[in-house]
C-alpha cells in the first residue's frame, strides 16, 4: 500500500487557508476539547469556518474595519480559534496576550494598536479591563470567550455575534466575502506583542505572508490521519504557526493542559507536537522517578536498554555524520572512527534489538508511543534531556526562531537530526554569522578553509518570515532590521562542520529560563549591589528553571560585623557568611518588588573579586561570557539538581 | 547422512534448555488473558484464515519442503514437526513493530496452542509415516536384529504438549493475581530466551563445527525457507480471504514464526533414539536461529510497508475512542486507497464492530 503523498493545502493568505481547509478536509475534526478522560468533543474543519463566518459577519456588523487591528485576550481553547476565525475571515488583525496579562501591558498593548474591539476569555479579565476603563479611550466593545457565571457589566457574549452575524449572511449580506477578496498576502495576520525584556512589549507585525511562507519552509510531514497534541500557548507565535500547520494539512488540534498532560498523552497518542524544554525536563524527570520506583529487575532492565540505545546510537549517529562537529576533523582519522563505529554498531545490534523492543518502548508509550518526532522551541533543550530522549527513540527535534521571524529559522530535519544543535537553516532564509562589534561577516566566508565554520558571531537572518517591523516603533524597527532586508536576531550562534546551526547564547544580557520568562539581570543586580555585603554580583540563568548569582562579599563589611576572615576565600568558606548573605539577598529580592521568576534562588560566594580586564571591561561593565567560561563547573553545580541520581554519565 | 558423535546437546545444555523451556511458557502465559479468547470468537472468519495457515499451510509446506530437498528421514520428520507447531510469544512482539494486529496475533496464539493437543497428533499421522519407515528402514539396515521399532510416539508428542502447557497456565494464573509481575515474567522469558538461545547456538557451533561444514544446504535451505514460505503464505492467502492491511501483517508473522521451545521439549521427551534426536534437535536449532534473523527483517518491511495504513486505523481508532464508539471519520477523496477506503479503521478487533458507513 502507498501512501498518498502529503497534499497540504497552500493558499496567499490565511483566510484563504480556512476555507480551503473546510473544502477539502469538509467533517474531519479541526480541534478537539477535553470534556472527561475519555470524552473529548471534535469540532469539524466545516463547522469551524462557517462558525468564523458568521462572528467575522458579527464583527463587521460592529463595525471592525479591514487591517484592523482586534484584542484577543486568552488562552488556548476553541473559542480562541473561533475568535481567530472570525478576525481573519473579516480581514482584520489578530492582536493576543494570554489572560494573565498585567494591567501595564494590557493598556499599553490597546492604546499602541488602537483597539476598538476585543475579545477577552474571561470574567476576571472583563472587570480588569473595566477597571481601566477610563485609560483606555478607544476601546468600544468587549466580547466574552467563556460563557458567564453571573450578569455582564458590560460587553456582549461570542454566540451572540457569531448569531447576530448568522442572521446577516442568511440576509444576503456578501461583506465577509468581499474583505476576503480584499486581503492582501502584506497585509497583517498578527500583531504580537513579544514580553518586553526593556520598557514597554513591542507589536511585531507579521504578515499573511510571512506565516504562509512557513507552511512551505517547515520540514514536516504531517496528514489528515495526524493528531496533534497542543500545550503551549496560543497566543506565541511557536505554537500557533504549528496549529495552522496543522489545519493546512488536515491533522487535528487537540486542546491539553499541564494537569492532564500524561493522561491526554497516552489517551490522544499524537503524532506530532511543538513543545518547549520544559516538557522534556518533566517527562524526562517523571520516567527516571519511575525507574527508581520499579523493583530491581525493571530497573536493571532499563539500565541495559538505556546504555545500548546511546552506544548504539551514538555509534549510528556518527555514521551519518549526524554527531555534533565542533571541530574540523581529518578525512582519514574520520574514517578510522568510522570503521570503529560501524563495528561497536554491529556488536550491540542484536542486543540493542530486543531491549528496544522489550524495554525502551514501554518508556516511549509514556509519551503516547505513536510520536513521529516532536519540535522543541522557545528556548535552548539542554544537552543531556536533547541525548536522554534521542537515544532512547523519541525524536526530539529543536528548533530556533524569534516571534520577529514567524517564528521558524533553523530546525533539525527529522531524516538526519543533529543532537545539540537546531539544525540547518530552513529552505528560502539566507544566514550569516557577524562579529557583533565591527560588524564584519564571518560566515559564509568564501576565504577561509572551512568556509567561516565553527566561528562565533551574531545571528543575522534574511528570508521570507522575517517581520514588517514593530508596530509603529521605526526607531526599534530600525535597530533590529536593515535596509538590505537583515534581521539582527541578537543570539550568538556558529555553524557546525554538518552545516547546523549552533546557538550559543545571547549577545545582549537578556537571561531568557527554561519556562519562557524574559529576565533583565541587570535591575537585579543593582539590588543586590545596594547591600551592604556584597561588593559585585553577577546573576545567571540562561535556559535554567530559576535564577542564581554569584556574588563577590564585601570584605570590610563582614569585618565590621565581627567576622573574623581576612580574604575572600576564607569568607566562601564560612557558613554563617552564607547564611547572613542568604538573608540579605531574599531581603533584597523582597523589597526590590521582583515577580516571583526573577528572585535569585541560589547563589555562590567567589573567592577573588572581578578585575578590570578580566571579568569586567574598562567602563567596569560585566564580560559576562568570561565569567561564564570561568567558573562553568561552579554554575553547573549552583544548578545541579539536589535530589535523584544524575541520568547517565557524562561521556 | 552424516552422523553426529555423541549427543549433540550435553546435559547441562538439556538442563539449561529445560529451563528455557519452562520460563519462556511460563511468560507466555502471563501475556495471555480470557478477552484473547473473546476476540476469537468475535472474529472467526480471520482465526479460520489463521488456522488454515498455521495447520493447513505450514505442514504442507514442511511436508512438500522435506520431499522436495530430499531430507534424511529424521530432519524430514523434525521438519514437518516444526510445521505442526503452534504459535508462540515471539510473533506477538513482532506483530506489535510490523503495526500488526497484536490482538489477533495473540488470539491466534492462544488458539493454536490449545487446538495443537488435537491438530498436532493427526497432522503427523498424516505426514510423517513414510519418513518414520525410512528410519525403521535404516536403523534395521544398520544392525538392529529387528528388536529396533520406531513409530512416531503419539502419545507422549500429547503428554510433552501437555507437560508444557502446565507452566502457560501458571502463567495465565499470575496475570490473574498481578499484572506487574505478569509483565516482569513476560521481559524475563524474552531475555532469557534470547540468552540461552544465542548460548547453545554458539556453543553447538563452537563444539560441532564440522557440523556445520558436513551438513548439507539442502538442509539450511529448508531450515531458512519454511519462515519465508510461511511468511509468504500467511501473507496473501489472508490477503484472498479479504483480511485488511493490520491483519495480513499479523497473521504472516504468526504462520512464518512457530513455537521453537515446544519443538525441543517434544523432541527431547518423545524421540529418545540418540541419532534420530540429534538430527531433530540441529534442524531445530538452524529453524530458531534462523527465523529470528529473517522475521526481524520481514518485520521491518511490513512496518515500512504498513506505515500509511497503520497511522489511518490509530486514528480513526482513537477518534471513536474519545468521541464516541458512533464517531464516523470522514477522510477525503482519494486520501484513502481503496483497500481500506470503506473502513479505516480495517474492522478494528477491540472495537465495537464495523463502522456505520
Amino acid at each position: 500500500m502507498k501512501s498518498s503523498p502529503s497534499k497540504r493545502i497552500i493558499a496567499p493568505h490565511l483566510a484563504g487557508l480556512y476555507r480551503l481547509a473546510a473544502e477539502r478536509y469538509e467533517s474531519l475534526p479541526a480541534f478537539a476539547t477535553r470534556k472527561k478522560t475519555r470524552e473529548w468533543e471534535p469540532i469539524s474543519f466545516r463547522e469551524l469556518y462557517e462558525r468564523g463566518r458568521a462572528l467575522a459577519a458579527g464583527l463587521i456588523e460592529m463595525g471592525v474595519e479591514a487591517r484592523e487591528p482586534v484584542g484577543l485576550f486568552g488562552d488556548n481553547r476553541l473559542e480562541w480559534m473561533i475568535a481567530d476565525y472570525g478576525i481573519q475571515l473579516c480581514g482584520a488583525v489578530n492582536t493576543p496576550r494570554g489572560s494573565d496579562v498585567t494591567d501595564d501591558d494590557l493598556i499599553h498593548i490597546i492604546n499602541q494598536a488602537g483597539i476598538h474591539v476585543a475579545f477577552v476569555e474571561t470574567e476576571a479579565l472583563l472587570d480588569q479591563i473595566h477597571r481601566l476603563r477610563g485609560v483606555l479611550p478607544e476601546l468600544r466593545e468587549l466580547i466574552l470567550l467563556r460563557p458567564p457565571q453571573k450578569a455582564l457589566s458590560e460587553g456582549v457574549l461570542l454566540e451572540e455575534v457569531i448569531r447576530l452575524g448568522a442572521e446577516k449572511l442568511e440576509g444576503g449580506d456578501t461583506r465577509v466575502a468581499e474583505r476576503m477578496e480584499g486581503i492582501r498576502p502584506e497585509d497583517l495576520f498578527a500583531l504580537i506583542y513579544t514580553s518586553g525584556t526593556t520598557g514597554k512589549p513591542k507589536g511585531v507585525m507579521l504578515t499573511h505572508a510571512n506565516v504562509m511562507s512557513q507552511l512551505e519552509a517547515i520540514p514536516l510531514d504531517l496528514s489528515c490521519a495526524d493528531r496533534v497534541l497542543s500545550i503551549l500557548p496560543i497566543w506565541h507565535i511557536f505554537e500557533r504557526t504549528f496549529e495552522i500547520y496543522a489545519i493546512s494539512s488536515g491533522a487535528c488540534n487537540y486542546y491539553t493542559g499541564p494537569r492532564t498532560l500524561a493522561e491526554d498523552l497516552e489517551q490522544v497518542e499524537p503524532t506530532f507536537m511543538g513543545s518547549a524544554p520544559r516538557l522534556w525536563e518533566t517527562l524526562h524527570h517523571r520516567i527516571l522517578a519511575g525507574v527508581q520506583k520499579a523493583h530491581p529487575v525493571r530497573r536493571g532492565l532499563f539500565r541495559i536498554a538505556y546504555f545500548l540505545g546511546h552506544h548504539y546510537h551514538e555509534s549510528w549517529f556518527f555514521l551519518r555524520d549526524q554527531d555534533l562537529q565542533l571541530h574540523p576533523s581529518r578525512k582519514g582519522i574520520r574514517l578510522l572512527r568510522k570503521g570503529l563505529h560501524a563495528m561497536r554498531m554491529v556488536l550491540l545490534l542484536p542486543w540493542y534489538g530486543f531491549f528496544n523492543a522489550a524495554v525502551l518502548e514501554t518508556v516511549r508509550r509514556r509519551a503516547g508511543g505513536s510520536l513521529k518526532y516532536t519540535i522543541s522551541g522557545g528556548g535552548a533543550l539542554p544537552m543531556e534531556i536533547d541525548r536522554f530522549f534521542n537515544y532512547i527513540g523519541i525524536p526530539v527535534l529543536e528548533g530556533y526562531g524569534l516571534t520577529e521571524t514567524a517564528p521558524v529559522l533553523a530546525v533539525r530535519a527529522e531524516k538526519r537530526p543533529v543532537c545539540g544543535t537546531v539544525g540547518p537553516v530552513i529552505p528560502g532564509t539566507e544566514l550569516r554569522v557577524v562579529d557583533p562589534d565591527t560588524g564584519k561577516t564571518l560566515y559564509p566566508d568564501p576565504t577561509d578553509p572551512h568556509g567561516g565554520r565553527a566561528r562565533r558571531g551574531e545571528i543575522r537572518v534574511r528570508g521570507p518570515q522575517v517581520m514588517k517591523g514593530y508596530y509603529r516603533e521605526p526607531e526599534l524597527t530600525r535597530k533590529v532590521l536593515d535596509d538590505d532586508g537583515w534581521f539582527h536576531t541578537g543570539d550568538l550562534g556558529m555553524v557546525t562542520f554538518n552545516d547546523a546551526l549552533k546557538i550559543l547564547g545571547r549577545c545582549k544580557s537578556t537571561i531568557v529560563l527554561s519556562n519562557g520568562e524574559n529576565v533583565e539581570p541587570e535591575p537585579i543586580e543593582m539590588r543586590l549591589c545596594q547591600s551592604a555585603y556584597i561588593d559585585q554580583c553577577m546573576v545567571l540563568g540562561q535556559n535554567r528553571k530559576f535564577l542564581a548569582a554569584l556574588v563577590v562579599p564585601r570584605l570590610e563589611a563582614f569585618g565590621a560585623d565581627g567576622f573574623k576572615e581576612k580574604t575572600l576565600a576564607d569568607l566562601a568558606e564560612s557558613e554563617r557568611a552564607k547564611t547572613l548573605l542568604q538573608k540579605e539577598i531574599r531581603m533584597a529580592m523582597a523589597e526590590g518588588h521582583f515577580k516571583r521568576y526573577e528572585y535569585v534562588r541560589e547563589f555562590l560566594m567567589l573567592s577573588e573579586p572581578f578585575a578590570v580586564g578580566e571579568e569586567l571591561t574598562n567602563l567596569f561593565k560585566l564580560k559576562r561570557h568570561v565569567i561564564e567560561a570561568k567558573y562553568d563547573r561552579e554554575i553547573s553545580e549552583l544548578f545541579a539538581p539536589r535530589t535523584g541520581a544524575a541520568p547517565e554519565k557524562k561521556s | 547422512m552424516i552422523e553426529i558423535e555423541g549427543q549433540l546437546l550435553h546435559d547441562v545444555d538439556q538442563i539449561l534448555l529445560a529451563v528455557m523451556i519452562l520460563i519462556i511458557m511460563f511468560g507466555m502465559g502471563a501475556s495471555l488473558t480470557l478477552n484473547d479468547f473473546k476476540t476469537v470468537v468475535r472474529r472467526p472468519r480471520l482465526v479460520f484464515v489463521g488456522f488454515l495457515s498455521q495447520f493447513g499451510f505450514m505442514p504442507l509446506i514442511a511436508f512438500g519442503l522435506a520431499h522436495a530437498l530430499n531430507l534424511d528421514p529424521a530432519k524430514a520428520i523434525a521438519l514437518i514437526l516444526l510445521g505442526c507447531l503452534p504459535g508462540g510469544t515471539t510473533s506477538n512482539m513482532f506483530t506489535y513493530f510490523a503495526r500488526g494486529s497484536v490482538a489477533l496475533s495473540i488470539a491466534m496464539t492462544t488458539a493454536s496452542t490449545l487446538l495443537a493437543l488435537v491438530m498436532m497428533p493427526l497432522l503427523l499421522e498424516l505426514y510423517t509415516p513414510g519418513f518414520a519407515r525410512e528410519i525403521q528402514g535404516n536403523l534395521v539396515a544398520a544392525g538392529g536384529e529387528g528388536e529396533v521399532e520406531f513409530v512416531i510416539p503419539t502419545a507422549n508428542i500429547v503428554v510433552s504438549l501437555l507437560l508444557v502447557l502446565l507452566p502457560v497456565g501458571g502463567g495465565v494464573i499470575l496475570r490473574r493475581f498481578s499484572r506487574g509481575w505478569a509483565k516482569v515474567a513476560e521481559d524475563t522469558a524474552g531475555f532469557t530466551a534470547m540468552i540461552v538461545i544465542v548460548f547453545l547456538i554458539v556453543t553447538t557451533f563452537a563444539r560441532h563445527f564440522n557440523l556445520v561444514r558436513a551438513t548439507p544446504w539442502q538442509v539450511y535451505l529448508a531450515a531458512v525457507s519454511l519462515g519465508l514460505t510461511g511468511f509468504f503464505f500467511g501473507y496473501w492467502v489472508s490477503r484472498l480471504f479479504g483480511a485488511q492491511p493490520i491483519y495480513q501483517r499479523a497473521i504472516a508473522l504468526e504462520t512464518g514464526i512457530q513455537n521453537g521451545p515446544v519443538a525441543f521439549a517434544i523432541i527431547l521427551l518423545s524421540f529418545p533414539e540418540q541419532s534420530v534426536q540429534n538430527q531433530m534437535v540441529w534442524l531445530g536449532i538452524l529453524y530458531s536461529t534462523f527465523v529470528v534473523i529473517s522475521s526481524s527483517y520481514f518485520t521491518l518491511y511490513l512496518r515500512k510497508r504498513g506505515k500509511f495504513d497503520w497511522e489511518v486505523y490509530q486514528n480513526t481508532r482513537i477518534h471513536r475512542r474519545l468521541f464516541g464508539a458512533a464517531y464516523c471519520t470522514r477522510y477525503p477523496e482519494g486520501f484513502l486507497p481503496p483497500r481500506i477506503a470503506g473502513d479505516p479503521a480495517q474492522g478494528d478487533l477491540e472495537g465495537p464492530g464495523r463502522m456505520q458507513k
